[in-house]
């Protein structure tokens, strides 16, 4: 579904010396599965998640989304596939604070493009009541607890349909309760709903979720 | 939901959030919408005012005043001071043939005693024919009449206001004793109100109106300080302007006397605004531009502060025009809250001046002001906006 063909990410820090993040790596995700990329801090994960997440352009090599070059693809075409193909989850919940949970989870449906046939609204009301935040639609973020609030971005990652859920330390801001119900929440939806989940983290019992485990370092994919 | 609403009512929301600083960024705004609302509305009021002074006198007058009235666009100064006319001249004047009725005007204010209070009072001094010319109309009692004149009777026609005021009644008025610097005079009528008054025109209302003979009293030089004609509606009145000119210049220099129409004052009137309304708007576009600035350096703040959040709409989906839209929408509704705040002060000022002054605001003003504020918000929106769809989506992200 998803392949990263033989990625660099180089920054240029002076004239003389490049910083490699990654290096002619080569990953592919395939369609329902659930892959734990897994790296200590500095290893290029962050750089492969944006790159995988198309918020990022590698130096080198090719990125292909079923089948499609994303190098031919223009900004508009890229931000149309952030927004229906794949669903963001970060670490830090990264929901705006200024909207209210109902209004976190539409504002994906607000950017699309393309004609839904389903009512994005009553599809959100539906989501919120099916994860237990009933009564928090109105609320603002900063009123409910962490782990809320990650569920809340998991429902704005899910009212786009998308066919991957891409998890950045999914559990790093959460305790290890909350953390665990939030993995056992993205295996439920590899699982009953058959969506992708790709989730990059440093912790190990967090990657054991993953029916399979890619190790990255030094910017390069551990066989 | 639509997705303008949508961003519209989380404009309003971020403004809510720092009223003070929305406040103060949308005041630029709001001083220069309130500036050329307030000002163009008193310009447009004055110029509504006279206009209808001068409509009230008909198509067939003409004035004769000393001087250069109207000279190049604008009222020459030496009408106010350059020589009088006599009895000869109006003597003359009678004589020319297109002019139905002819009155000379002469003026004296002084302290008017009535029953009541002492009042500073303007008196015209007129023949019968002035009354037929302005189209003035007797509420109570009579005009002046040709006897009046010849006997130098000291009697007067008073204003209704005027009469109210010394008298407390227009009816308590009527034939009683005034005195004007130790001139007794006795009140014959009171005329039906012209309406107006206050700035820029005569106030006939409060004038009193006597025999131009009772008014050489105070003038042993017998002396006019304009004519007021009615002019034969059957003839041209350029012709009739010309048959008063050559009278005129039998004994005065072609520059010492003009002959106008009150529709040529009313074009000089237009002309004057015109030039007013110009600057006022110059004026006004200066204390604009500054608060679209002011908008311009806010947005590039906002856009600063809301980094993370412009990282986090591009990772959902938005486009960068999304992001071009919002920011503009943002800058635009920050700079209508300006204009509609400055407009409302405007009409606020306006109410609160119209006793006193004619100010008058119209349905173009109104459109003007919000589009114009629109259209600033637009403009100097545009950078920032720009700026922060061309933000990196990685970098914006990662921006704590």
């Amino acid at each position: 579904m998803i392949r990263l063909e033989k990625i660099t990410k180089s920054y240029k820090i002076d004239e003389e010396t490049t910083f490699y993040a990654l290096k002619e790596s080569s990953i592919e995700i395939k369609e329902k599965e659930f892959v734990s990329i897994i790296g200590p801090s500095g290893s290029g994960k962050s750089t492969l998640m944006h790159l995988i997440g198309l918020l990022d352009k590698p130096s080198g090599g090719e990125i292909f989304i079923q089948g499609r070059k994303i190098s031919n693809l223009n900004d508009d075409q890229i931000s149309s596939l952030r927004n229906e193909f794949i669903g963001f989850v970060f670490q830090q919940f990264n929901l705006i604070p200024k909207l209210t949970v109902l209004e976190n989870i539409l504002l994906p449906s607000f950017y699309t493009r393309k004609k839904l046939n389903y009512d994005p609204h009553e599809k959100a009301l539906e989501l919120i009541k099916r994860f237990g935040l009933q009564d928090k639609e109105n609320s603002y973020p900063n009123k409910i607890s962490g782990g809320q609030q990650q569920r809340v971005a998991i429902l704005r990652a899910l009212i786009m349909e998308p066919k991957m859920i891409l998890a950045d330390e999914p559990t790093g801001n959460l305790d290890s309760k909350t953390g665990t119900e939030i993995m056992e929440l993205l295996k439920t939806l590899n699982e009953k709903e058959k969506i992708t989940v790709a989730i990059i983290t440093h912790e190990v019992d967090i990657a054991a979720y993953g029916k399979r485990i890619i190790k990255i370092k030094d910017g390069k994919v551990e066989k | 939901m639509s997705y303008f609403l949508f961003i519209v009512k989380s404009a309003l929301e971020d403004f809510k959030r720092s009223k003070m600083q929305t406040f103060l960024t949308s005041l630029g705004i709001l001083i220069g919408v309130f500036a050329v609302v307030t000002l163009t509305a008193m310009g447009l009021g004055l110029k509504k005012y006279i206009s209808d002074q001068f409509d009230s006198l008909g198509t067939n007058t003409l004035f004769v005043a000393p001087g250069k009235l109207l000279q190049s666009g604008g009222f020459g100064a030496s009408s106010l001071l350059g020589n009088r006319f006599d009895l000869k001249d109006l003597n003359r004047l009678k004589r020319v043939r297109s002019i139905t009725a002819i009155t000379p005007l002469s003026s004296k204010s002084g302290e008017a005693k009535g029953s009541r209070k002492s009042e500073f009072v303007t008196i015209f001094f007129s023949s019968e024919a002035f009354f037929d010319i302005t189209g003035f109309e007797i509420d109570k009692g009579r005009f002046l009449d040709k006897s009046d004149i010849d006997k130098r009777a000291k009697v007067l026609v008073a204003g209704p206001k005027i009469a109210e005021k010394l008298f407390g009644s227009i009816n308590e008025a009527l034939d009683k004793k005034v005195s004007i610097d130790k001139v007794t005079f006795t009140i014959i009528g009171v005329i039906k109100s012209k309406g107006g008054g206050g700035f820029g025109g005569p106030d006939y209302d409060s004038y009193f109106f006597g025999p131009y003979t009772t008014g050489f009293i105070f003038d042993p030089d017998k002396k006019f300080i304009r004519f007021a004609i009615k002019t034969d509606e059957n003839i041209n009145i350029s012709t009739v302007k010309e048959e008063v000119k050559n009278a005129m210049l039998k004994r005065y220099k072609d520059d010492e006397f003009s002959i106008v129409e009150p529709t040529e004052i009313l074009s000089v009137v237009n002309d004057i605004f015109g030039i007013m309304n110009i600057v006022l708007i110059a004026i006004a576009s200066i204390s604009l531009l500054v608060g679209g600035i002011g908008i311009m350096n806010i947005m590039y703040v906002t856009v600063s502060d809301k980094t993370k959040e412009v990282g986090i709409r591009r990772a959902i989906g938005a486009r960068k025009n999304d992001i071009l839209f919002q920011f503009i929408v943002e800058a635009v509704a920050l700079s209508i809250l300006g204009g509609a705040l400055g407009l409302g002060l405007a009409y606020l000022g306006i109410l609160l001046v119209q006793p006193y002054f004619p100010a008058y605001m119209d349905v173009t003003s109104v459109v003007l002001a919000l589009g114009v504020s629109s259209a600033i918000g637009i403009i100097f929106g545009v950078l920032p906006a720009r700026k922060a769809a061309n933000l990196e989506p990685v970098e914006a992200i990662r921006y704590e």
